[in-house]
């Protein structure tokens, strides 16, 4: 899904779309994986600092990674529109800087945007290049609610494997000495 | 005495200490909490398709990373004794996914409070530092990250401690 890593333009802010948060699925989301009692009771969330119930934090940043996840998959679709073969996205070795600014309360709408700061290829995964990825969310009032700095994968169009790449390639294929590549 | 009736009995910034350990204890993780969580989260084939997550980078069906974190803060509030009277989370730094969580693996491993101050802005909260390690059932880390979260300060007026 998504261009090849070669066509992926830095610095350009994608909007993501947005979401509104109901009280169901905030209390759904909390009770199988956030179930402090201000994230899944509205009344006794009153006795919180929050004053009411909140999304949990973790709920607001896997809602960013399902509007990204959809945006790949769309990308995906208009260059298969066009003819063009779309390329492969791999998955997120890692995440920093992480914050929540302003609570997500039930009805608040929340809108992500994606930029890709910067870009550069694997050195540890031949034929694959990391993508340095900013999300940003805010709410209805423009108020920053949560960001993030992400790591993601994108396979390169233009690979041309040398010979000792061809043979970790090779050997990546082979169960066991993938695991011992793996380990770093 | 705290102030909020729900969370009195709890554990309090006074009750903690830096490198105080708390066990995960196991979850198992089936296909079914794999798919339900991708398919509403992070829907890429290699969390949804079997055959297309054998050819991946990641040789098998596994769970979205986010999905593993999602299980690991659930564990720790489960397990954290006492409840932690929690003012709520600030922030992740240092998310590292290491290993891919399969289909069936059990996951634990630890949490270890690597820091602790008192808030200078507001003498109610202290603000701790928790270093996760979650491992899968052959004791290897599948993920790290840290988390800073607020927690209520028993007795407010007591003097910051050294900074």
């Amino acid at each position: 899904m998504t261009r090849w890593f070669e066509d992926i333009e830095i610095n350009k802010p994608i909007f993501l779309g947005s979401h509104k948060f109901s009280l169901e699925e905030i209390i759904e989301f909390n009770k199988q994986y956030d179930n402090q009692y201000f994230h899944i009771d509205p009344e006794l969330a009153k006795y919180s600092h929050f004053g009411g119930i909140i999304a949990s934090g973790w709920h607001t940043a896997c809602v960013g990674q399902r509007k990204m996840v959809d945006m790949l998959f769309a990308e995906e679709e208009r260059l298969i529109e066009e003819g063009k073969e779309p390329g492969v996205s791999g998955p997120s070795p890692g995440i920093n800087n992480m914050t929540f600014r302003t609570p997500v309360r039930p009805g608040d709408e929340v809108s992500y945007q994606l930029t890709i700061t910067s870009k550069r290829k694997s050195n540890s995964l031949p034929g694959w290049g990391l993508l340095f990825l900013e999300i940003k969310a805010t709410n209805q009032d423009n108020k920053l609610v949560y960001r993030a700095d992400i790591v993601g994968l994108s396979k390169l169009r233009d690979f041309k494997p040398n010979l000792k790449q061809k043979l970790a390639l090779l050997l990546m294929k082979i169960p066991l000495f993938r695991n011992l590549f793996r380990k770093k | 005495m705290s102030a909020n009736p729900i969370t009195k009995d709890y554990s309090h910034f006074e009750d903690l200490h830096i490198g105080q350990v708390i066990d995960l204890g196991q979850t198992k993780v089936t296909k079914q909490m794999i798919v339900e969580f991708a398919s509403k989260f992070d829907p890429f084939p290699f969390h949804l398709d079997e055959e297309y997550a054998k050819k991946s980078l990641l040789g098998g069906l596994c769970a979205s990373g986010w999905h593993t974190a999602a299980l690991a803060i659930k564990a720790c509030l489960d397990n954290f004794p006492n409840k932690l009277a929690s003012g709520g989370g600030l922030g992740f730094e240092n998310i590292k996914w290491k290993k891919p969580l399969m289909v069936n693996d059990i996951i634990g491993g630890t949490v270890t409070i690597s820091n602790m101050r008192r808030s200078a802005s507001n003498p109610q909260w202290g603000i701790i530092t928790l270093n996760f390690d979650v491992c899968n059932q052959r004791g290897e880390t599948i993920m790290l990250m840290t988390l800073n979260n607020l927690v209520d300060v028993r007795n407010p007026s007591a003097k910051l401690e050294e900074a």
